[in-house]
Formats: structure tokens, sequence, C-alpha cells
């Protein structure tokens, strides 16, 4: 797996390409981390390259959105690809995340 | 002792080597002196023949030349009796040597009346000249050797050398001149003056040589005779060739013929009856007599001072061998000392005795080294099998840890499946395969009352012991909450609200559970964020259910659940999995898919619960057929009322 972190606008942007299993996911945590360390509180995360996620990534992600809520944080996902889609629509995530189609639309919106 | 060996074969090698060179640098010493010394030898053996020779000619000299002066003398003309009576005197008195002389003439040459003339005048034994005349019938001189060799070979011989008889058996030898007359143009032979002379000087002149210590000399006559020698029985009585012949030494007869034909150098003898030992001769011919002078040295006087000399480096060397032998023992042992009690600690290490103690060295060369390394290995090897043993026994003991709580946690997944003759109402069965030891799936079911069954199948997230205890707490809380009459919808939400509390792990776990009316088919469900189960009806064909939208449980707090409802008829099933089926990866790294799930279900020719459960996990193995498990994979089958029995509900 392979993770990017840009700054666009106010937001931090995390782009992750390839599989998030129990033994990457642990980097997505990492790479999070380190924005919220330099202040950001915003984070928009491109799944335009991400093929598959388990329930680890799923936590994963989890995690951070907790720990963003209690810093009054926001964190929106864009670009699923349907598999990912997939995953999320029946996990629920999707309705408790805010995901949007592009990451135009998602720096738009948030 | 191996290193007996490592010693030994230093010494042998270095003694080896510097005997190799000493021999080699030795022995051409030692043929450097003795080419030397024969160089020498040829030198001073050829100096002295030749004086010898010399001295010797002189004194034949002195007898040669008066006899050819008056052999000229006598060519001149006529001679008185008188005349020829004072010729001979002079000649005899001339030379305390000479015996006598004598001079004779052919028939009637002298005077006309005599047939025979020969006057002789001699030395007696008192030393006083004698005179007489010779010839008659008894002394018919002219066919005697001194008279006709020299008249055939028209030239002045010496005799070879003789005992007279007469004489008192000394040694003798005779040089004849002829001499001539001048007469109409033409030379006539007149006659012979012969001198003897004694050779008594001649020995005398060859054993006084000084031919070293225990060196010789000898001289041989024309046809080989001993003349003189120092074993005294071979004089007269032997020829050099006899003395060959008698030892069989076929170099000895070249080498006289050699000598007789005037031939001069240094020859080898080998040891004969000449010499003994073996020696070395040196001979050079006299041209006057035609004999030939031998000076013979035996070798070992000749080579005796290099040979002493040799010994002595030899024994020099020897004993420096003998000292250097003992030294490189001594610095062997010394070297392989510290290298043998290595190899006795080592060999004890290598048997797996770790604590032995290697020796203390303290020479800072490669052997220090050596051991100190070694030291340092066997105390890193000490602590890496310490740290193996400890980390295998803690790896053990975790193992069977792990067993122990795989044991516990499949002890509390209900095994019991109520078999259908017992209420004849439904058929309940599932199985649960863990990735590893302990998983993160969960199955559970539980009559509520006697019309209402409830069951539940859950996916913890991740897996392994986090998941596993998850798995527990969620299992333990649905069972304490679910009642009868509560609504699958409120027996998620009350659970989910349970599981966020303290969840700072922020794990979850999808649910989906339903609850069965036994008596009218009808079955009320909910979901949480779980894959939705497959509906098969005994005659209407299979399909998904349609579930409702529900987060995960242990993810907020106010996540709300919905109820659905359908009607089961007798004999339909519902089936309920995990993800681990459809997402169960072949080794070509296709997942098995709810496609083929669908396919495999709707293919499926099994009636019973149990059958078609066993029928998809096997599915599902030969699927992934070798590839690791990577997720849990968990199967539940539940008929309504019987697959054969009646159609319509009670």
């Amino acid at each position: 797996m392979e993770i990017e972190r840009y700054k666009q606008d106010r937001f931090c942007v995390i782009q992750v390409k390839g599989r998030m299993d129990a033994v990457s996911a642990p980097e997505f945590e990492t790479a999070c981390a380190k924005c919220m360390e330099q202040g950001d509180t915003a984070f928009v995360v491109d799944l335009a390259g991400l093929e598959y996620i388990s329930s680890a990534g799923l936590r994963a992600m989890l995690v951070v959105a907790k720990k963003l809520k209690s810093n009054n944080g926001s964190i929106s996902f864009c670009s699923l690809t349907p598999t990912v889609e997939r995953v999320f629509s029946i996990s629920g995530f999707r309705s408790m995340f805010s995901v949007h189609d592009s990451l135009t639309k998602a720096l738009a919106n948030s | 002792m191996k290193n007996r060996g490592l010693a030994f074969k230093l010494v042998a090698l270095i003694l080896s080597g510097t005997a190799a060179v000493f021999l080699t640098a030795f022995s051409y010493y030692y043929r450097c002196s003795e080419k030397s010394v024969m160089a020498n030898v040829e030198k001073n053996t050829r100096n002295l023949a030749h004086s010898t020779v010399h001295e010797i000619e002189t004194v034949l000299m002195g007898v040669e030349k008066p006899a050819r002066n008056f052999a000229t003398l006598l060519s001149m003309g006529r001679q008185e009796t008188d005349d020829v009576a004072r010729y001979t005197e002079c000649i005899s008195s001339s030379n305390p040597e000479i015996f006598g002389t004598a001079i004779s003439f052919e028939p009637y040459a002298m005077d006309r009346q005599s047939y025979y003339f020969l006057d002789y005048c001699y030395r007696e034994a008192d030393g006083r000249l004698a005179r007489t005349r010779l010839g008659s019938d008894s002394y018919d001189y002219f066919t005697l050797d001194w008279y006709q060799i020299p008249k055939v070979l028209d030239r002045a011989t010496w005799s070879e050398p003789y005992f007279d008889e007469g004489g008192g058996n000394i040694m003798m030898a005779t040089f004849s001149v002829p001499f001539y007359r001048e007469m109409d143009g033409t030379r006539e032979f007149q006659g012979i003056i012969c001198v003897d002379i004694s050779l008594l000087w001649l020995k005398n002149i060859v054993s006084a040589l000084k031919v070293y210590q225990t060196g010789h000399a000898f001289l041989i006559s024309r046809n080989g005779t001993f003349i003189t020698h120092p074993y005294s029985s071979l004089i007269m009585g032997h020829t050099v060739f006899s003395v060959a012949e008698g030892s069989g030494d076929d170099s000895l007869r070249r080498i006289g013929q050699d000598m007789i034909r005037g031939g001069e150098g240094l020859v080898a003898l080998e040891g004969n009856p000449l010499s003994r030992a073996r020696a070395w001769m040196y001979y050079a011919p006299m041209s006057s007599t035609g004999w030939s002078l031998a000076i013979v040295i035996p070798e070992d006087e000749l080579y005796s001072d290099i040979r002493r000399l040799g010994r002595q480096v030899i024994l020099i060397g020897l004993g420096g061998l003998l000292l250097m032998s003992v030294l490189i023992v001594v610095i062997a042992n010394r070297i392989t000392k510290p290298l043998r009690s290595l190899a006795c600690s080592t060999v004890d290490i290598a048997r797996g005795n770790l604590d032995t103690e290697l020796p203390g060295i303290r020479t800072g060369d490669e052997i220090g080294r050596l051991t100190a390394s070694f030291a340092s290995m066997r105390v890193a090897l000490k602590e890496y099998i310490t740290n193996l043993t400890e980390t295998t026994a803690a790896k053990e003991k975790y193992e069977s840890e792990l067993k122990i709580a795989r044991s516990i946690q499949m002890s509390f997944l209900p095994k019991r499946f109520p078999p259908i003759a017992e209420k004849g109402n439904f058929e309940i069965f599932a199985r649960l395969e863990p990735a590893r030891e302990i998983g993160g799936d969960l199955y559970d079911f539980s009559l509520l009352d006697d019309d209402h069954i409830f069951f539940a199948v859950g996916d913890v997230s991740d897996k392994g012991i986090p998941a596993a205890l998850f798995m527990a707490v969620v299992k333990t809380l649905m069972k304490g909450i679910a009642e009868a009459g509560m609504e699958p919808s409120e027996i998620l939400k009350k659970t989910n609200v349970e599981l966020c509390r303290d969840n700072d792990s922020m794990m979850f776990v999808t649910v989906f559970c339903g609850v069965l009316d036994l008596k009218t088919g009808s079955l009320r469900y909910s979901n949480a964020g779980h894959d939705p189960p497959i509906i098969i009806r005994r005659d209407r064909g299979t399909e998904w259910l349609a579930v409702p939208d529900g987060l995960v449980l242990g993810a907020m707090e106010e996540s709300d659940y919905e109820t659905k409802e359908i009607e089961l008829r007798p004999g339909d099933k519902i089936l309920v999995y995990t993800d681990g089926v459809t997402e169960a990866m072949s080794p070509g790294k296709e997942l098995y898919s709810e496609v083929r799930l669908m396919e495999a279900v709707k293919s499926s020719s099994s009636d019973s619960a149990e059958k078609l459960t066993l029928e998809i996990m096997d599915a599902v193995v030969e699927f992934a057929s070798g590839a690791p498990q990577s997720d849990d994979i968990t199967v539940l089958a539940l008929t309504f009322g019987s697959p054969k029995g009646p159609l319509v509900a009670q």
C-alpha cells in the first residue's frame, strides 16, 4: 500500500493506493497522525487507488475519525472504487461517514 | 596427538630442506676441491716425471755421446788395432757406470786375416779396467741381438735391459752404434760399438724419487717389462701386460700399450697388484731408449687432506642439523602447544559443552587472536542458544496457551445442533473455521421460548487474540440482551450501546441476527454492516435477502437499526455466512465472490441444513486449495420445518 500526503487549501489530503489490510492499516493511522501533529483538522481521504479494504482497514479509519471528532476536526472520503464502495455500504460506514464521488466535490463540500 | 604431527612435519620439512641445501653445497665444494687437487697433482707429477726423465736421459746421453763420437771416428778411416783398443778403454773409463765397451767388426773388416774382431774393455770387480779379445766359433757375435739389431735397423739402439750372469747378476743395458765406411760412394757397414752400462744407478734414481708420502715410480722397457719397481719381484720377470692379464684389468693393458707407444698422460688406476688401492698414474716416455717412466700416487693420499676436511665439515654440518632440529622441535612445540590446548578445548565445545574454558593465551600472534575469537564466539554462541531456548520455550508456552484459548472459544459456540427429530419444526447447523488458532467470527442460536428461535452470525474486525476477546464479549452481550418478544433491531441497538462504552480500541463487529417464529414461519431480522444472507425457498428459487442498512456495532453509540420481516414456508432455508467465504482467495489470487457462492447454493442438491453447510464449506476449501486462509470462515444454515415435511405450517 502506498500513502501520499499533501496540503490543499486548508485540507490535508491523504491519497491511499493498493490494498489496506491488517498489515498495512497501521501505516494509514501513522500518516494521519503526522497530519494531526502539523495541526490539520480537516482531512480528505482520496481512495481512488484503493482496490481492497479489510475490516482492519475499516477499523483504522474509524479510529482516525473518532480522534478527529474529539478534536473538532472533520474527515471525508472520496473516489471510492466499486469494491470499497460495497464494503462501505454493507458495513454502514457509507451512512456514517461523508463520502463524495470526486476529490473536487470533497474539497468543495467539507 | 595430532600436533605431534605438526611439529614433526615442521622439523622434517625444515631439516630435509636444510640438509638438501647443505649437501648440495658440500658436494659441489668437494667436487671442486677434488678437481683442483687433481690439477695440482697433474702439474706436479708432470714436472717430476719430466725432470726424472731428463735426469735419466742425461746419464744415458753420457753413454751415447762418446759411443757415437767414436763411431764417427771409426767411420773416417782404417784403424789400427791399437787405436781400437785405446778407444774402448777411453769409453769405458769415461763413465763409472759403464761396465764395458766393445768394438766389433764385420768379418775381415778390421784385419784381413781376422774373421772375428772384437775388442772388449771392461771393469773388474775391484774397479780396474781389463781388456780381452772375443770372437770365436763358440762366441759368434754376428748373430747376437746387440750386433744384428742395429745393423739391420741401420741406427743406434738401446737393448732391452737384461741380467748379466757373468757380471754378478747386475741389471744392464747395452747401447749399440753401427759405424760405416765410405767406399766408392757407398756407405758400407763396418761394425758395432756397444757399451754396456749397469742400471743400478737407474734403480737408485727412480727409487729415490720422492712421490708424496706413499707414491712410487717405476720404469718399463720398450716391451713393457718392468725395469725398476718397488716390488722387486716384478722386475724383469713381468711385463705390465702380464700384470694386467693376471688381474683381468683391461684398462691397464691399454694404458701399457699407450706407454710403450710413447704416450704421456695422467690416468686413474683401479685397485690392482700394481698399487693395491685406487691410484693415479702419470707416465712419460723416454725417447732415447723407448722406455716409459710412470709415477703412481695412491688416491687416498692425494685426497686425504680434502677428505679429512670434508669429514670434518660433514660432522659440523650434522652437528648443526642436530642442533637445528632440537631448536625447531622446541619452537614447533612452542607454537603448537597453544594450538593443541586450543584444539582440546574446542573439541569439548563442539560436543556442546559451551562452558568449557579456553586456554589463556597471552601471545599477540595469530594463535592469540584465534583463541580470542574462539572465546568471543563461544560466549556469543552461549548467549544465542540461551536466547533461543528461552524464545522457543516462550513460543511453545504461547502456542499451548493458544490451543487452550481455542478450545475455550470453540466451547463458547453452541456445538449441539438439535436434531430435526426432536421438535420437527426447524433444523439448524453451523460451522466455523478460524484463520488462526482463534478467530473473530461468531455464531449463536438459542430458543427464546418454545416458539421462537434467535440466531446470529457475526464478524469482528481483525483477527487473532484481540478479535477473539471481542468476539467473546459480543456473543455474551447478545445472549444476555436477547429476550422473548424483543425485536432484532432492539437487540442490536442495545448491544451496540454496551459495546461502544469503553471501546478505546475501536473494535467493531458486523452482525446479522434474526428471530424465527416456529409456528408461523415469520422471520424477523436486522443487520449491522453484515453481508446479506441467502434465502433458499424449497420450490420458489434462491435469492439474496434484502437487508436493512445498519452501521457496524461498536462504532457509534447513537446508531439506529431496523427490523425487516419475511415469510418462510416449511422447507425454506436461510444461509448466513461471513466474508471469509466470499473473500477466500485461490492460489491464482482469485476471490470466491458472492457470484460463486450463489451458484454453489443454487446448484446444491443438499436438502438438510447440515449437508448444505458442509457442502459450502468444502467448496470454499477446495477453491482456496492450499492457499493460506486469510479470514475466519463461518457458515450457518437454518431450515424452517423439516425439509421433507408438510408444506403447510402447523
